[in-house]
């Protein structure tokens, strides 16, 4: 026997390697994050580091270039101011002077184109030029002139920016001749601004440029944009700068490139420098280094997901050996042992796991014993019932023969007691005979019939079983040599009682010395009561038989003294009749009136007990099965029309009326028309008898493949409880009418036993009150 | 003459009812008191009817009737056949052997009378 193994529920049915998985995916992240953070720290820092030094840079050029165009401008208007010391003299020696004093300034300023003398009411003086012819005197008036309004003001004034043959800038500066007296106005050629500005170089690509106060281009690498009058205050760090607020360090240029800006301011003309570096080529070094970090990065978390992988895979190996372990021992496997040497608490855990399949495989074992015990007692016990079952058959089929029980019995108990042979015994009172053996020795059975002695004398005394361990060496047995001959040593001895009288026992006997145990008594003392039961019922269907034999010989006597009896009866009866009716005929002469009625009531009398001796004949022929039926297929209709033709003159007699109803599909009916016609007279004759007044109606229909006749009376109808009494032998619904209306009670009895052979069922329907349907069905001639 | 009726019969009552009946309706009665006799009497007398009882000592009714009906010169002669109580299929023996009528004891003697006047007709 094998245990079903089911697989342990525990078994594994996750994701292989979704453990490993997980280690990698922990290992990875958090090696690659501090990459991945450090290194975005590093960038960001030296971003920082590397902008703050680009625009201090900037800024330092562009301080540069202010300070170049400050002095640029301070010294011209030092020059300037030499000419603007009040003059000594005046007319026309003092003009010529201030003539001399221009010429000489235009030489030593070569920026200074023109010169011009403005008199303290702004009419112009003098007017010195390079380009043009000298003016002297003439008075043209520029005192609206912002130049003149300015300067006379007490201060400097620079003018705006301007071009001359649409590519020189100049510019106005005007100062005020000291005293009040005019104000001399020269016009500067700004080219050296352009070429300071154009010197300006910041990488390849950068480069500076200067707006006025107002954010009009000053100077620009790009002369064009100057001339067009670009107003560059959209950009946001020329705005910052005009408004003075926080310096742009990063923005973008007139095309729109990303840039890094700085400015400086030049004091005296309130002009800004800018200088401008596109991001791109100012960053390039930085983005290479980025570059370069990146690569590092990558390979830093390439080689932490290596190294992750690796050590995931270490980790997880052991849980996977574990876990194919468990699986092993969950499907069964109880003998597979986790080997796991990783000294750490995994190994302890596939301690315990050892431990607990070791507990497991003690436990199934001990499982398998007890199942392997269960199964045993289950089989011996299956078997003790298929035995009992066996010989409840035998007793069954063999009410006449009991040896197969015997045999069975005998057999079944040397096979379910493991003894090695053993037999049946039957006691008369005298000897002990052997009615079945099972592989007896044959010097043990030719022992019997044998008086009792030793042990079987005891059992049979003392009604009880008897059991030795070693015959051989057993006080109280009587036949330890042949024990020892036949080989046998334990004996168990069951009796058989019937009504606590010993009439046998089974006896089984084994060749080792082991005793037999409870269970196998018992087993023996079933086997002894199915043996009484056996023979009990042997013994009763006997005596059964004999009785039926004898009760069917009685009552074949008892039909043939009534069948005799009636024929001696009516012998007699017939010749009173007949002499009755001679006398009553006239035959012997004439009759007095008187005798004439007394006759008359002979003759009724006389036929009256004819009818009942006829009745017990019928009745009697019947019950002897000696009542043949004349079958042939008649006319039920005829029936009905022939009884209705001689019961019409006696329901007269009795003012009933008579009514007959055969419905004209009605066919032929398959039976012994002489009895059926008995019966309907039968049922109309005791109708017109019980029925004081009123009507009795013969009714014949066709229902369901059968023929229905129904006998309907007026009468005072029958009670529930006599409908099936009145069927019987001699019952009557009331018992005084026998004497009352005649008739014997055999009637209805014998009217039931006639349809009953045609295969026909009758009954009645009535009601006290409520007059009676007697019916009958027959089947109808077959097709 | 009176035209002669031969009676089976073994009981003493019933030939005495039969002979009354018969002679007081002017016929000649021959008694027969068992089967064979009858059957003898018939071929020796051959009377113009034969009633014939069925439980007759020796061979029955039905017997004597079958012999006097097997007899060509006696085959003429009508039989009726009179039972005791008929049961179980009486008549069918009695018309089997050969009989002419049959009539069931008891039996009304002015039925059998018209009877026997129907057959001697």
């Amino acid at each position: 026997l094998t245990v079903p193994r089911r697989p342990l529920t525990f078994a594994v049915v996750m994701p292989r390697r979704r453990l490993f998985l997980k280690y990698v995916v922990v290992f990875v992240g958090l090696v690659s994050g501090a990459l991945l953070a450090s290194g975005a720290v590093e960038i960001y820092f030296s971003y920082r580091e590397s902008t703050a030094a680009l625009v201090a840079l900037q800024r330092e050029k562009a301080a540069a270039a202010a300070m170049q165009i400050e002095a640029f401008v301070r010294e011209i208007e030092r020059q300037i101011g030499w000419t603007t010391q009040p003059q000594v003299v005046t007319a026309p020696g003092a003009i010529e002077q201030r003539r001399v004093d221009f010429l000489r300034l235009q030489r030593q300023v070569p920026p200074i184109t023109e010169l011009t003398y403005l008199d303290g009411g702004g009419k112009e003086q003098l007017r010195v030029s390079r380009l043009a012819m000298d003016v002297a005197g003439s008075g043209a008036d520029y005192s609206g002139d912002p130049r003149f309004r300015e300067a006379s003001g007490g201060r400097t004034y620079f003018g705006p920016v301007y071009f001359r043959k649409e590519s020189e800038p100049y510019m106005s500066i005007a100062m005020p001749q000291s005293g009040g007296k005019g104000v001399v106005v020269a016009e500067v050629n700004l080219k050296f601004i352009w070429d300071v500005v154009s010197r300006i170089t910041i990488g390849k690509a950068g480069h500076a440029y200067v707006v006025d106060s107002t954010g009009v281009l000053v100077a620009h690498p790009d002369i064009s944009l100057v001339l067009q009058k670009t107003t560059m205050t959209s950009l946001p760090q020329v705005g910052a700068a005009l408004a003075g607020g926080e310096p742009v360090t990063m923005a973008r240029d007139l095309r729109d490139r990303r840039v890094l800006t700085a400015h400086a301011m030049i004091p005296s003309l309130r002009w800004h420098v800018f200088a401008e570096q596109p991001l791109q080529e100012a960053f390039a070094s930085l983005r290479a280094s980025i570059e370069r970090s990146i690569v590092l990065i990558m390979l830093g978390v390439l080689a932490s997901v290596m190294a992750s992988m690796l050590l995931a895979r270490r980790m997880v190996q052991p849980i996977r050996a574990l876990q194919e372990g468990a699986a092993k021992i969950g499907a069964g496997e109880l003998g597979h042992r986790l080997r796991l040497k990783t000294g750490d608490e995994i190994e302890v855990l596939a301690e315990q796991f050892n431990r607990m399949t070791e507990q497991l495989r003690d436990s199934y074992a001990t499982l398998e014993q007890r199942v392997e015990e269960r199964t045993r007692d289950l089989r011996e016990s299956l078997e003790q019932q298929t035995s009992t079952s066996e010989i409840l058959r035998a007793i069954n089929s063999s009410l006449v023969d009991i040896q197969p029980v015997f045999d069975a019995i005998a057999r079944s108990a040397v096979r379910l007691t493991d003894a090695a042979f053993g037999g049946v015994t039957r006691y008369d009172g005298q000897l002990i005979h052997l009615v079945s053996g099972e592989k007896l020795p044959p010097g043990l059975e030719r022992l019997f019939p044998v008086e009792p002695r030793g042990l079987l004398r005891r059992m049979l005394e003392e009604r009880r079983i008897v059991q030795s361990a070693d015959v051989r060496l057993d006080p109280r047995a009587e036949y330890r040599d042949m024990a020892a001959a036949m080989g046998y040593r334990t004996l168990a001895a069951v009796p058989m009682l019937r009504e606590g009288v010993a009439i046998g026992g089974v006896v089984v006997l084994r060749t080792d010395e082991r005793a037999f145990s409870d269970k196998h008594l018992a087993l023996l003392r079933t086997f002894a009561d199915q043996a009484v039961i056996a023979i009990e019922n042997v013994r009763l269907f006997a005596e059964i038989q004999q009785k039926s034999r004898e009760l069917e010989a009685a009552n074949q006597h008892k039909s043939a003294f009534l069948a005799n009896m009636s024929h001696e009866l009516r012998t007699p009866l017939n010749a009173i009749l007949g002499y009755t009716e001679l006398i009553r005929d006239g035959i012997y002469g004439e009759v007095p009136e008187k005798i004439g009625e007394i006759l008359e009531r002979v003759d009724k009398s006389g036929r009256h007990l004819l009818g009942l001796i006829n009745d017990v004949l019928d009745l009697s022929k019947i019950e002897a099965g000696h009542l043949r039926l004349a079958l042939d297929d008649f006319s039920i209709k005829e029936v009905a029309h022939g009884v209705f033709a001689s019961v019409e003159a006696l329901a007269a007699e009795r003012h009933l009326g008579l009514g007959l109803d055969v419905a004209p599909d009605v066919g032929l009916v398959h039976g012994d028309e002489r009895r059926i016609t008995q019966v309907l007279l039968n049922l109309v004759g005791n109708a017109i008898k019980f029925t004081p007044a009123g009507e009795v109606r013969i009714e014949v229909r066709q229902v369901d493949g059968l023929v229905r006749v129904a006998v309907i009376d007026s009468g005072p109808g029958i009670a529930a409880e006599d409908h099936e009494r009145i069927f019987r032998e001699f019952e009557q619904a009331d018992t005084s009418s026998t004497r009352t209306k005649g008739g014997t009670g055999l009637g209805l009895s014998i009217a039931r036993r006639i349809v009953e052979l045609h295969g026909g069922r009758i009954g009645v329907e009535s009601e006290p009150g409520h007059g009676s349907t007697f019916w009958f069905t027959l089947p109808l001639r077959a097709a | 003459m009176a035209q002669r009726i031969l009676v089976v019969e073994d009981q003493e009552d019933n030939r005495r009812i039969m002979r009354d009946l018969l002679t007081s309706a002017g016929f000649e009665v021959l008694e027969a008191l068992d089967g064979e006799a009858g059957v003898a009497l018939a071929a020796r007398e051959r009377p113009a009817l034969v009633l014939m009882d069925i439980q007759l000592p020796g061979i029955d009714g039905y017997e004597a009737t079958r012999r006097i009906k097997s007899d060509a010169a006696l085959r003429g002669i009508p039989v009726i056949v009179v039972t005791s109580y008929a049961l179980s299929g009486d008549d069918r023996k009695a018309f089997a052997a050969g009989c002419d009528a049959y009539v069931a004891k008891p039996f009304s003697p002015r039925a059998l009378l018209a009877k026997i006047r129907e057959l001697l007709a």
